[in-house]
């Protein structure tokens, strides 16, 4: 089958509406079309679970919302593309597997070539590719640009040997998208490439390692000689660091987007509720002013998210909102833990609350610390970048 | 009895022989192992740490003790929380073996006790009936005395530590003139334990007591003597408890200091970041207020002198410090550690997983922290 028959396309123009329009249209689309199974999910989906809601996108032509309209996407401006994404947080939308939509294939259309285009976009939206991205490595996490697998021309191809890890759902994807390092006597960042990887490969192993919620959400990745076509070089050789920061776009925002600290809330509340102390003032206070810290989350997302509407682009300042989230998030779970007693220590739901999962929640909170730039690099981006400190 | 001398040998010794099950720096494959099935520990090892004495390590010597106090307690309660042991000493052998050893007939501590201190049979307290609760008086399981002797009991007791192998509970009752402690067997008549897995890969039992009828002889304390010794007994599990909680923070700190030093990025070892540097100070800052807070709240459990309300707020000043700090450090363990410290393969999640536990056994820093505001009047009067 070709993949092109497999994807829709939906020819409304979103941007001409008004907002309000467009989000009653997504709250429709999702009420008659999101599998109610996969509503609030409490870990990341593999890909055989997410698949219906891929293709469900996929049929309707909504499979990537940015990506311009000639290359199968609905064009959306980054305002509506932020209400999108809105709507599908406020529905309990699972994220798929969505490393082609948002940055490979935004990636191929700005630096790829015709062919390559031709190539790997459609199969992203039909499905058939799906990508990962193979970044960090073990002595190259905080500090990326140490990166040490390393691609060598040999002909028409080059060989790649060594090792990514944090690769996200890589035991689901048949296409990593990777920096390697093509010059070894470059200075850090100049010598870097970026390659794409068939992951069926001869040399290519996955090893899927398990996190603290006991999920094998993350991998490590093994290259032992692996061919790879120079044809899949994207942009200059040498040029991929710049490529891959100029990838880093308005999606940063999402980091700092208020759904897991708006959830964990109102699940604290809940637990409050069941645990009797509703009406008790000291907890009142705190669940004030955790309130409070989520309201003021809201409004510097939406300072950000107004930033875009604008057209213009993030700066680092979006840093802090990253580093407010999780924070919050986490000191949200910390409460629950402090009022939940014994039930917080149990590794399944409170007795009778198949939704009121403490650990769950507390476990869950502790990466988004981590991920997306920890949040020391966080920190050092804004006295660096921001306040200018000297150092 | 013993000189202070005498006690501070007995404390190395007593570290000494943990170390044999618990090597300093040893892996952790076995506690690993034991993970996420039942009972959730090693009954052979369970047996060695009884041979080795330590089940009775409160008793008097009359009994077969070796009338240690309860700093040696809260020693060797360290060593083994350093160790991540799953092995429940405090909630399955000195809590039972106190209160056992304390019956209202000396002849029933008698003919109890040897089960129970050879590790043949696991004792169990079973005296909670609401989350983050320490009040032993709040109990609505009943006692309803029979003709003749004896009492059928219905009620239900929540978390229950490792309850998957425990042979026999000992359970509080409400009953006309109080509240007394029964010994109910787990295979009773009438008896439902139904088991739950923690987030360390341990278990929690539910018990359902749905009138366990038992005779005279199962009643260890009547109403009379019950309440000052259950309350004194499990605030000394309190200060084991946060003991472990100070031997498990302490090594996860040890373990983080080890990666700051060797763990490069950026050209240099992580430790050599200011930020990193003031963090892991602040850390031990907390790890020693809670090794004073548990020092000094051994040191008033053995004092005969120290009045109960003041025993007592020193047990929660403790408790309230280690479950707070051990809560901080290792939740810092995993950030220090970045990616890999939110793997499973790594061994410092192990630390953060049992300190969800501990900190949440026996009163959490919250309860804690209230009890002790609670007594504070009592205290301050004494001064």
């Amino acid at each position: 089958m070709s993949g092109a028959a497999a994807f829709g396309h939906d020819p409304t123009d979103y941007n001409a509406m008004p907002e309000a329009a467009f989000r009653q249209v997504v709250r429709r689309f999702l009420a008659e079309n999101y599998p109610p199974a996969l509503r609030h999910p409490q870990k990341r989906l593999h890909f055989r679970d997410s698949r219906p809601w891929y293709m469900i996108l996929a049929r309707k032509g909504w499979l990537a919302p940015g990506w311009p309209r000639e290359h199968g996407g609905l064009g959306l401006s980054a305002g509506r593309q932020i209400a999108l994404i809105e709507e599908y947080e406020r529905h309990g939308c699972a994220r798929s597997n969505d490393m082609g939509i948002v940055m490979i294939g935004p990636l191929l259309i700005r630096y790829g070539t015709p062919e390559q285009r031709a190539r790997f976009l459609p199969a992203i939206l039909s499905g058939e590719h799906i990508w990962c991205q193979g970044y960090s490595e073990p002595d190259a996490g905080s500090d990326l640009a140490a990166l040490r697998t390393h691609a060598m021309r040999e002909g028409d191809h080059y060989i790649v040997n060594g090792q990514k890890i944090w690769t996200t759902l890589g035991n689901d994807a048949n296409w990593m998208f990777c920096l390697v390092r093509t010059d070894r006597q470059a200075k850090k960042q100049d010598g870097i490439s970026f390659l794409l990887i068939d992951m069926t490969a001869p040399g290519v192993r996955v090893r899927p390692i398990v996190n603290l919620d006991m999920h094998d959400e993350f991998c490590e990745v093994f290259f032992d000689n692996v061919r790879v076509p120079a044809a899949n070089l994207v942009g200059e050789p040498n040029k991929g660091w710049a490529m891959a920061k100029a990838l880093l776009g308005f999606e940063r925002i999402f980091l700092g987007s208020p759904k897991q600290s708006a959830y964990a809330l109102e699940r604290l509340g809940l637990l409050a509720e069941r645990m009797g102390l509703a009406e008790d003032a000291a907890f009142q206070d705190r669940y004030a002013q955790l309130r409070l810290d989520l309201a003021d989350l809201r409004a510097l997302y939406e300072r950000f998210a107004e930033q875009l509407r604008q057209g213009q682009e993030l700066g680092p300042e979006v840093s802090m909102l990253k580093i407010w989230q999780s924070e919050l998030f986490q000191r949200i779970t910390e409460t629950m833990l402090e009022i939940g007693g014994e039930n917080a220590a149990l590794a399944g739901p409170m007795e009778g609350d198949r939704d009121l999962n403490i650990s769950g929640l507390f476990i869950n909170a502790r990466p988004t610390s981590i991920y997306g730039g920890t949040n020391e690099i966080q920190r050092t981006i804004l006295a660096k970048n921001v306040l200018k400190l000297p150092g | 009895m013993n000189s202070s001398e005498d006690s501070a040998e007995a404390i190395r010794m007593l570290r000494e022989s943990a170390a044999a099950i618990v090597p300093p720096g040893g892996d952790l494959g076995r506690v690993r192992a034991l993970r996420f099935k039942e009972p959730g520990y090693d009954p052979a090892m369970w047996r060695r740490m009884a041979a080795l004495g330590w089940f009775a390590l409160r008793l008097p010597e009359a009994q077969g003790g070796a009338g240690l106090g309860v700093a040696a307690l809260a020693a060797l309660a360290e060593e083994l929380g350093r160790g991540l042991v799953p092995e429940p000493l405090v909630a399955g052998a000195i809590l039972p073996a106190a209160l056992i050893a304390a019956a209202d007939e000396p002849g029933r501590a008698a003919a109890l006790l040897p089960a129970l201190l050879s590790g043949a049979r696991t004792h169990a307290f079973a005296w909670q009936e609401a989350a983050a609760s320490l009040d032993i008086a709040r109990a609505d399981t009943i006692a309803e005395a029979r003709p003749g002797g004896g009492a059928r009991l219905a009620g239900r007791k929540l978390f229950v530590p490792q309850a998957a192998g425990v042979d026999a509970f000992l359970v509080t009752a409400r009953e006309a003139e109080g509240i007394s402690l029964w010994l109910v067997p787990r295979e009773a008549a009438g008896v439902a334990l139904a088991t739950e897995t923690m987030i360390d890969g341990g278990n929690t039992g539910t018990l359902a007591l749905d009138g366990v009828v038992l005779g005279a002889e199962a009643r260890i304390l009547a109403p009379a003597r019950a309440p000052a010794l259950l309350a004194r007994t499990l605030d000394e599990a309190v200060i084991a408890t946060a003991a472990a909680l100070l031997g498990l923070m302490d090594r996860a700190f040890a373990i983080t200091l080890d990666y700051l030093r060797t763990r490069t990025q950026f050209g240099k070892p992580i430790g050599s970041f200011q930020a990193l540097q003031h963090r892991a100070a602040d850390l031990l800052v907390q790890i020693e207020l809670g090794r004073a807070a548990i020092g000094q709240a051994a040191r008033l459990a053995d004092d005969p002198a120290i009045p109960a309300p003041a025993r007592a707020a020193a047990a929660s000043q403790a408790k309230a410090r280690a479950s707070d700090a051990a809560l901080l450090v290792t939740r810092q363990a995993v950030q220090m550690h970045g990616a890999i410290g939110y793997t499973d393969e790594h061994d410092i999640g192990l630390f953060l997983r049992r300190a969800m536990v501990l900190s949440a056994r026996y009163g959490n820093a919250a309860l804690h922290r209230r009890r002790h505001a609670a007594l504070a009047p009592a205290i301050d009067t004494e001064e």
